[in-house]
């Protein structure tokens, strides 16, 4: 697996072209480190005329109030059945007042920071969107979507799982293909060949005597080659992405377009090293991440308080991104961002919202038609709720994934990744 | 196959049960089963452990283990007398700072994890604190949880099902974590209602709708304690009534009659405490743990069967999970991480005095105590943890190089008297794997300190391997 040198050297000046993976490499050890991933690298540049992008799956755990952040402020039952918890208009003298998106829907005030994505038509909400499965339950509901199933068989793997083990790897040396940010892997990847949980990018690699690290490496190797799956895959794949990981040079990562990540909050410190990740190159087609806290059933606070300070942060890694992603020639790369369900429309008489049902679905990305709110609004008046409280689902989340998954991830297999439905174009690609 | 019968005998099985269960053990081993027990009461094994079973036998050591208060444990006792928050009321707890008394709640499970001898106890009080789980970071369950972890987990780990379900329905730290003492009349919070039929009792197919979830948040409302501005009685459960919604109610099919107060909820716990569906929910998920991610639905069943004619005493539960026709049936379980730590510790002899670097070893592994921020407790599924591999190596090279704060490896008592690699590989087999250590994998370690058998640190790391191998992620 020697790199002819006309594949490498060209490859190896556009790296290190990168300030980010310069560190080390100035000294003869580095480019001896390097070489062992170039050839994966080279094989990058094939892989990247393919467009395929690299999906960023966020998860919002515990059922975030898309009302309070894609705000229907159109709709005068928002008003009345809200009457704390509500966000004002655009045109109210209020402080704080949603930001107009298309003269009925509006961006959360705490969400200002993803204006821009949304004005250069790179971001792209669909509302009343969701998984018709009725279920209210946090858990049952966010293993039905990661599964890609309306409740029925829940054991089997994840609909992103399935997506890549049912498509040629983009990079067919690829050791890594998919990471879950966590420290265990998210459902949706289960079932996903060369995929690992890696709770932190930069911070993968085997401790203990640094003396003996190359003979307790070989002994651990060896102990795991014949062993049954899951820990063989997990071993071989593991020991294959220390050296690999250990290259990239994490710590001194500098973003691109002036973006500014808060490394020192989870996601923004996931977002930040997903993007040396999938600068990288090294053939990582998904990234999965969760984000905790959205489940408000008290004091909500969607101005001020609890949700207001996790949209902000939601918002900030986000743009960063954006930016980090947007500018110069960067791999492609889609980001969707999730809940299980959205939130009752009316409030609780603890400052909160109950469970509910449809919700809004965001989706980040150079191929996102962006720039809009997609939906089928059917209005918040009661009788048009689903059970008289909630936002009804009128776009099934599996319709946004299939066009995804086809045109953006390579993969026209629909069928297997979600058996048994047939979902409907939505356009939500450019 | 003497021994074994006549085990199983004492351990209650009646006398038409046995054929059944010796054919399903097929040519098990009875010292086999011994350890397979020993496996399954304990945060992992060791030789004294292994031990103290033998000379008990299969019956014996599991009567031992389901009595946990006719165990002496006063050395383990001793070791955590110097954490104060433990026996504090709340408001005294309440002065502390937030990190200090979760500090010592945690010292508090580490330490008795890896010393108690009341082993199937803190195993059973890990099972309850994800059942019931309350996430630290949380506000005020940091100090709430304290007292959530004395008076309602541990003390009914193994009494009444009803009894636990009361306690913890009343309890501060779960009427904080899941919003409860903000429901009022008229306008009710549904999250405890959701959870403590979805999570709690009767589970997410145990029958309830979307109208039952309604009613018994309404059963609840009113459900609180008393606030910090009462001092030395703050954070107290209360009943007040003036917040409760007292029409009448309809649960699960059942007329609740107007103007029950309190025993509104009391009667909606009792409902769910004496619920069939309840008796196979928490059956099942206690057979998972302690059988196997694949116990048949046959075990279930004769388990819930049990759960409902001891009427949920959870130590008959028990006793029927770990009887030996049901063991015989058990599948490897993946360990999760604190239960790899904890078992590494105890298998490798190392000492632990202070937790402040397992601590930091369990956030990075991602099962630090009390910190799953979701009320449905830490996974315990395989496909779950299996992928992490690094933080599982890492732990026992870094414990055995003496690299974390606060453990002390002895690879010096663990090797005494030995000097040979072949015969130090076989006490590893003995003492970590209860003589079940795969060929090949024992094989290795050998090979490792082979390299140099009288080196301190090649057997340190030896014995780090060990509790990094495959076969000691399992248990």
């Amino acid at each position: 697996m020697e790199p002819t040198p006309a594949r490498c050297c060209p490859e190896y000046a556009e790296l290190s072209r990168r300030g980010f993976l310069q560190a080390g490499a100035g000294s003869l050890a580095g480019l001896a480190a390097m070489a062992s991933w170039l050839p994966r690298v080279a094989v990058a540049r094939d892989y990247r005329s393919t467009l395929r992008d690299t999906i960023v799956w966020i998860y919002l755990r515990g059922a975030a109030d898309g009302l309070s952040m894609c705000v229907p402020w159109g709709d005068d039952n928002y008003y009345l059945a809200r009457p704390s918890l509500a966000i004002a208009r655009p045109d109210s003298g209020a402080a704080a007042r949603c930001i107009d998106l298309d003269g009925f829907f509006g961006l959360s005030p705490a969400m200002a920071a993803l204006h821009p994505a949304y004005l250069a038509g790179d971001l792209l909400f669909v509302h009343a969107c969701g998984s018709p499965d009725p279920s209210r339950s946090h858990f049952d509901a966010q293993r039905f979507m990661e599964v890609g199933q309306v409740s029925g068989d829940t054991s089997l793997t994840g609909w992103l799982g399935r997506h890549l083990a049912s498509v040629a790897p983009a990079d067919p040396l690829a050791m890594l293909r998919a990471v879950g940010i966590s420290t265990g892997l998210q459902r949706v990847l289960e079932g996903g060949p060369a995929t690992l949980p890696i709770p932190d990018l930069a911070a993968f690699g085997l401790l203990g005597n640094p003396a003996t690290k190359t003979a307790r490496t070989n002994a651990l190797r060896d102990m795991y080659a014949t062993v049954p799956d899951p820990l063989r895959a997990t071993a071989s794949t593991t020991l294959a992405t220390v050296g690999l990981l250990d290259q990239i040079g994490f710590s001194t990562y500098q973003p691109g377009g002036g973006a500014q990540y808060n490394a020192a909050e989870s996601l923004g410190y996931a977002l930040k090293t997903s993007a040396a990740l999938i600068k990288a190159q090294i053939g990582v087609e998904a990234i999965a991440i969760d984000v905790h806290g959205w489940d408000t059933h008290s004091a909500q606070g969607p101005v001020s308080g609890t949700m207001a300070m996790l949209m902000n942060r939601l918002s900030a890694a986000l743009a960063a991104f954006h930016q980090d992603m947007g500018s110069g020639s960067n791999p492609g790369y889609i980001v969707a961002v999730v809940s299980e369900f959205g939130r009752r429309v009316f409030e609780n008489g603890s400052l909160g919202t109950d469970h509910g049902h449809g919700n809004a679905m965001m989706l980040m990305g150079p191929a996102v038609a962006g720039g809009r709110v997609l939906r089928n609004w059917r209005g918040l008046a009661q009788e048009d709720l689903y059970d008289y409280a909630d936002l009804q689902v009128t776009i099934d989340y599996r319709d946004v994934l299939a066009e995804i998954i086809e045109h953006r991830l390579g993969n026209s297999n629909i069928a297997s990744i979600f058996p048994g439905y047939q979902p409907v174009n939505r356009g939500v690609l450019a | 196959m003497g021994a074994l019968v006549s085990a199983f005998a004492a351990a209650g099985a009646k006398a038409d049960d046995l054929s059944g269960a010796v054919s399903a053990m097929g040519d098990v081993d009875p010292s086999a089963m011994l350890v397979r027990l020993v496996k399954r009461v304990t945060f992992g094994i060791n030789a004294s452990e292994l031990a103290s079973a033998a000379s008990l036998g299969y019956a014996g050591y599991l009567d031992q283990q389901l009595n946990p208060d006719l165990i002496d444990d006063a050395s383990c006792a001793a070791r955590i007398a110097p954490l104060a928050s433990l026996t504090r009321n709340f408001w005294e707890i309440y002065r502390q700072p937030a990190a200090q008394v979760v500090n010592e709640l945690i010292e508090a499970a580490i330490l008795r994890a890896v010393y108690s001898r009341r082993q199937l106890l803190e195993r059973m009080v890990d099972f309850w604190t994800d059942h019931f789980n309350i996430d630290v970071n949380k506000d005020a369950c940091a100090w709430f949880k304290i007292v959530d972890d004395r008076e309602v987990v541990r003390a009914n780990a193994m009494g009444k099902f009803a009894d636990l379900l009361a306690a913890s329905a009343m309890s501060p730290a779960m009427l904080y974590f899941l919003d409860n003492h903000q429901s009022i009349a008229g306008n009710p919070n549904l999250n405890y209602s959701r959870e403590l039929m979805e999570l709690h009792t009767i589970g997410v197919d145990g029958g309830y709708t979307e109208e039952d979830v309604g009613e018994v948040a309404r059963c609840f409302t009113g459900w609180q304690f008393t606030p910090d501005t009462a001092g030395s009685l703050a954070g107290i459960f209360r009943f007040n009534a003036a917040q409760h919604d007292n029409s009448a109610k309809r649960v699960l099919g059942q007329h609740i009659p107007a103007g029950g107060g309190i025993n509104d909820g009391l009667t909606v716990l009792r409902i769910l405490a004496d619920h069939p569906n309840t008796a196979r929910f928490v059956s099942r998920k206690l057979c998972r743990r302690f059988l196997g991610e694949g116990v048949p639905e046959s075990v279930v069943r004769a388990v819930a069967a049990r759960f409902v004619a001891a009427d949920g005493d959870i130590r008959e539960v028990m006793r029927c999970i770990l009887a030996p026709q049901h063991m015989a049936l058990a599948t490897p379980r993946f360990k999760r991480p604190f239960h790899l730590y904890v078992s590494a510790i105890r298998a490798t002899g190392c000492q632990i005095a202070s937790t402040g670097g397992m601590r930091a070893q369990l956030r990075i592994a991602g099962h630090l105590n009390f910190n799953w921020p979701n009320p449905d407790g830490y996974p315990d599924r395989v496909d779950f943890w299996s992928g992490l591999a690094l933080p599982r190596w890492n732990f026992a090279a870094q414990m055995m190089n003496n690299a974390i704060s606060g453990i002390t490896p002895d690879a010096a008592s663990f090797f005494a008297g030995l000097s040979t690699a072949e015969e130090m590989a076989a006490r590893i087999d003995a003492a970590m794997f209860g003589h079940e250590m795969p060929a090949a994998e024992r094989r290795r370690v050998r090979d490792y300190l082979a390299i140099d058998p009288s080196s301190p640190s090649v057997r340190a790391e030896a014995l780090g391997l060990a509790a990094g191998s495959p076969a000691f992620q399992w248990y």
